[in-house]
């Protein structure tokens, strides 16, 4: 009988360094800026937190140099969710490529879909029907609100609530459900099609989302008075990771993230697409830009969206949800640029065609990993607790920024 | 040889403790009884001669012995109002209405591994739940339950309670720097900087409720606190309530200054590194804290075990013996005509229901009514049912409210933690002080 | 931030109690299915017709396009027996690095375009028509076409496969099975017409050699 060493065997012992992580890299620093930050003078300390941390949304690994409880200096490390998405949208023909960017924002994932097929609608010059256009932009709009929803509601809990991430799930709940109901997915919808969408609204989406008109603007605000005037809430949120625009916008923000700042900055008004232009609504925007802000403009969109969902519910008109496509398409050699606003910021996509069925370059923007580059900008001198607080109010999505 | 050797190397620390005392305390066993056999009479002298003694070490056992079932009573709680006020249904599973779930989260600890990490310093990170635990099962000592119901009654039961309380926050740092994790090391410091600091306002708040009450007995307070339930100290001391309240709540470590172990922050805080029953002492610990502190705000400040209006006493004048005869005929027919009376309804109007089922669910009826007849004879008749249902009623009031704050607010910073105990609780704990003493100086006490 | 300080926590409160009243949202799901929208593509399951028979063909057409490569069935013969139609079972894991190879963009070496070399068919014609192009003497046709080629080309057994009717499996079956008759020129090792060049350059195109299983 052959004997195996057991990890129980007080005799088995184990290299003393396996038990202790050192944040250090093993390697000699490679930048300056890798020196000065691994350089750890006396009385600080290096702290790992992620990738497995549970307010991290997503795999973020972020290794903080503490003073006490007080952030020297942050150091976000990124890779953990790289699927190499553009990669793969380079080898796939190009409705391949539509179903490959669902997961890349999943909370919101049909303003990943939106500027892929649009882009390929340049490239293809494609003119999509005017009901699929307002398809489009109701099912967006209402995607754009279970994902502000999502962002409240993980706001609290990285602040310790427990209450309103799962108020917030249940309105999630009812508007995923409500997008299965026409896209057929709950989550990663597959939805837009390279001119026009995949199904005509029906009877079961039209009567849930009547149901939830009805009553959404209410059950939102009753469930945001859990945290809007709960002076914990507002106390841990003011004044924390406070931005002026000037620097926002070097930094490349876009979304509810610079408009915190104050600057109207919005794609569907700055650069209009799909029928935005005949849809009246407002673009929310605040001055402070804290975190607190930048939440209270998610409440402020979510009312913007509920009143484009009313005017697409009205001006609706009749037609077909798909234009003439062929199945197999070879776009004239070319380069095309699309840009939607998502729910955090711009989203982009640079596609060039070669006259084959598949892109050969495609290039995806996402706005997460803009605001996430801020950290080093916004955490020195905060508290450990204020990273949570800076995290979840710029509300990124490591699928989207590891691509 | 050899076989025996291996076998004692592959036991870790704790079990080499335990097999080398379950030989020894086998022993002990005999010798005892031997002892007794032999020194029965004078032991139940020297036993009578130190009834108190004897008194606290039995109440000592049983209040180690019900903090288990309080845990499991108030984790079943806390999931199930928690889920209640998510829009959840919460645990409905295991047992009826998912009431064992806690237990079996106790059994799923157990059965857990015991982990030490390498490095860690295994002496004190072994001690640490011991002390958290054993600090939180000695404030119980001073607490009243009912007329009678309590294991000692000091003099100084509130100083004793505090100190008891402060002694939770050694285990936590013990906890902290022993599990060699900068998480723990975080959780823990932070835990001695929010207990430090609540402790002062903690004890200055119910410095004016000793002002006006002249005594820190535990139960000489909650006698004092008779009669009509404006006579609760909350009504001459609002102030000191709020704050009490407040820093307790920093004290057990609840939300929303569950800081040492914010598990959006710090993981698990001082408790990252543990698993199995260590993590189960802590856990338990919490628990009974939250009822720990409950029931002090209720005794302190709502009456304790005083119901919260003096009842006209009803004196049940029951004596068996003058029945004579009669009293044997009531044993035999009492039952079976209770019985077939409450099987009545249900054989005249369920035609469906055969009548055994009927008798048997007139019999249960039967069997509930006397029961609750019982009950309430033993609520009325002895003080201490009545004390003890009073006293469990308030406290678990509390425990609700604690669990109803965790429901709904977030976590407080820690600085704002440490600007709030500094900068408004001790300056409003002083203040109540400095109003009692004024006003008892003018109006007398 | 109100003018009272704490009526926020207090309007707060008093929302989760008021939510601790009210029913309860969660749907209790093994007593209670949940509603699955009509449109609904989650759902794992093959469709049957009118008839009562599978609308599955098991073309793999699904299988071919689903871009994640997350679709694979196996299907029945006409005998009852359970095989799986797109290719042997041995090649399932050429199928997977192939499809790996595929997503990292490399050149995939395809079998399929393998070419057999072209030979004189009116050789094999000739020899068929001795035999009657009958396949119960497919041993005979096989040795008289050895004795012509000197080995059996595989343009040669789809010639006999072709005339005589016999599926061509089962010709390469029976050439493949008697010792005496060689599928490749002599010198070079008899082995299936394209595997072992396809497997070469798999094994090169993936770096490492695949683990010896054979």
């Amino acid at each position: 009988m052959t004997t195996h060493a057991s990890m129980d065997d007080p005799r088995v012992t184990l290299d003393e360094q396996l038990g202790s992580f050192e944040p250090i890299p093993p390697y000699p620093p490679r930048t300056e800026r890798e020196h000065e930050f691994y350089t750890v003078a006396d009385g600080e300390m290096l702290v790992n937190i992620g990738p497995h941390h549970p307010s991290t949304h997503g795999v973020l690994r972020v290794v903080m140099k503490l003073d006490g409880e007080r952030v020297v200096d942050i150091d976000p490390v990124l890779g953990y969710l790289h699927r190499g998405v553009e990669k793969l949208c380079e080898n796939a023909d190009f409705h391949h490529t539509i179903s490959y960017m669902d997961p890349l924002e999943y909370v919101s994932s049909l303003f990943c879909e939106w500027p892929a097929v649009m882009a390929y609608e340049k490239l293809l010059d494609i003119k999509v029907p005017r009901r699929a256009e307002y398809i489009r932009v109701l099912t967006g709009e209402l995607n754009r609100i279970s994902s502000h929803l999502l962002a409240m509601g993980f706001h609290a809990l990285d602040l310790g609530g427990i209450t309103p991430i799962l108020y917030s799930f249940i309105e999630r709940d009812e508007m995923v459900e409500m997008l299965a109901s026409i896209t057929g997915q709950r989550m990663l919808f597959n939805y837009f099609r390279i001119g026009g969408v995949n199904g005509d609204l029906n009877h079961e989406f039209m009567s849930r989302l009547g149901d939830w008109m009805g009553r959404a603007t209410a059950q939102v605000e009753a469930n945001q008075g859990l945290l809007n005037e709960n002076e914990v809430f507002v106390r841990r949120n003011r004044g924390v990771g406070t931005i002026d625009s000037q620097t926002a916008l070097k930094m490349c923000w876009t979304g509810p993230n610079l408009r915190a700042t104050g600057v109207p900055f919005d794609i569907r008004r700055a650069h209009p697409y799909s029928v935005y232009p005949e849809l009246d609504f407002d673009i929310p925007t605040r001055s402070e830009g804290d975190s607190l802000a930048r939440y209270l403009l998610r409440i402020d969109e979510i009312k913007q969206s509920l009143r484009i969902i009313d005017q697409c519910l009205h001006q609706m008109p009749d037609g077909p949800v798909m234009a003439q496509v062929p199945r197999l398409m070879r776009p004239r050699p070319g380069r095309a640029f699309a840009t939607v606003e998502g729910p955090r910021g711009q989203y982009s996509i640079y596609a060039v065609s070669d006259g084959t069925d598949q892109p050969f370059r495609f290039r995806i923007h996402d706005p997460s990993f803009l605001h996430l580059q801020s950290f080093t900008l916004l955490m020195p001198g905060q508290l450990l607790a204020d990273w949570m607080t800076i995290n979840a109010s710029l509300d990124p999505i490591m699928g989207g920024i590891d691509k | 040889m050899t076989v025996m050797s291996r076998a004692w190397g592959r036991l870790t620390l704790p079990g080499k403790v335990i097999f080398t005392a379950i030989p020894l305390l086998l022993a002990l066993g005999v010798a005892l009884a031997l002892v007794v056999g032999i020194l029965g009479g004078p032991i139940v002298e020297l036993a009578s001669q130190y009834g108190a003694v004897l008194r606290f070490l039995v109440a000592a056992t049983i209040i180690l012995v019900i903090t288990i079932p309080t845990a499991f009573l108030i984790i079943f709680m806390e999931m199930k109002i928690i889920a209640f006020m998510n829009l959840r249904v919460g645990p409905d599973r295991v047992g009826p209405w998912g009431t064992l779930l806690s237990v079996v989260h106790g059994l799923k600890v157990l059965m857990k591994e015991d982990f030490t990490p390498s490095r860690a310093d295994p002496l004190i990170f072994t001690l640490a739940p011991v002390v958290v635990y054993g600090s939180s099962v000695m404030t119980l000592v001073v607490l009243p339950f009912a007329p009678g119901l309590f294991a000692q009654d000091f003099n100084i039961g509130l100083l004793y309670f505090f100190a008891m309380g402060g002694l939770a926050v050694v285990g936590l740092l013990m906890a902290g720097w022993s599990s060699f994790n900068k998480y723990s090391l975080l959780g823990g410091l932070r835990s001695a900087a929010q207990m430090v600091s609540y402790e002062i306002p903690l004890t200055l708040s119910v410095a004016g409720l000793l002002l006006l009450a002249g005594t820190m007995s535990v139960n000489q307070l909650v006698a004092n606190q008779s009669g009509w339930f404006t006579n609760w100290y909350v009504f001459q001391q609002p102030l000191g309530f709020l704050i009490f309240f407040i820093a307790v709540t920093a004290e057990a470590n609840r939300t929303p200054f569950d800081l040492t172990e914010a598990d959006s922050e710090i993981v698990a805080g001082f408790a990252t590194e543990y698993s199995g029953m260590r993590f189960g002492f802590f856990f338990f610990a919490e628990y009974v804290n939250v009822f720990i502190v409950s029931a002090m705000t209720v005794a302190l400040f709502f009456g304790g075990w005083n119901a919260p209006f003096p009842f006209p006493a009803l004196a049940i004048l029951l004596d068996p013996g003058s029945l004579g005869i009669w009293l044997l005929l009531g044993i035999a027919i009492v039952p079976l005509v209770g019985t077939l009376v409450l099987s009545l309804p249900f054989l005249l109007t369920r035609s469906a229901m055969p009548a055994w089922q009927a008798i048997v669910l007139g019999f249960v009826l039967f069997n509930v009514a006397v029961v609750g007849l019982l009950g309430v004879w033993a609520f009325v008749s002895f003080d201490w049912v009545a004390g003890l249902l009073w006293f469990l009623a308030k406290t678990y009031v509390f425990v609700f409210t604690f669990v109803w704050m965790r429901a709904t607010l977030p976590r407080v910073r820690i600085d704002q933690l440490m600007g709030f105990a500094w900068k408004w609780l001790m300056p409003a704990a002083l203040l109540n002080l400095f109003v009692t003493a004024g006003a008892i100086l003018v109006v007398g006490r | 931030m109100n003018l009272i300080p704490g009526i926020g926590l207090v309007r707060g409160m008093s929302l989760t109690l008021r939510r601790f009243f009210q029913p309860k949202v969660t749907i209790r799901y093994p007593e209670v299915p949940s509603d699955v929208a009509v449109k609904f593509r989650g759902r794992l399951q093959l469709l049957y017709d009118e008839n009562g028979s599978l609308k599955c063909e098991t073309c793999f057409q699904c299988a071919q396009a689903c871009p994640i490569e997350c679709i694979d069935m196996g299907g029945m013969d006409t005998k009852g027996r359970f095989h799986v139609h797109w290719g042997a079972a041995e090649t399932y894991g050429e199928r997977r690095e192939e499809s790996a190879l595929r997503r990292s963009g490399r050149p995939v070496p395809d079998p399929a375009y393998e070419r057999f070399t072209p030979i004189d068919i009116a050789a094999v014609d000739s020899i068929l028509e001795d035999f009657d192009h009958d396949p119960a003497q497919l041993l005979g046709i096989l040795e008289a076409t050895q004795a012509a080629f000197d080995y059996l080309p595989v343009g040669a057994l789809m010639r006999i496969s072709e005339r005589t009717g016999t599926g061509y499996a089962q010709i390469y079956g029976t050439a493949s099975f008697y010792d005496h008759l060689r599928l490749g020129a002599l010198g070079a090792p008899a082995s299936a017409p394209s595997a072992a060049p396809y497997l070469a350059a798999l094994a090169a195109a993936t770096g490492a050699g695949r683990q010896a299983d054979a």
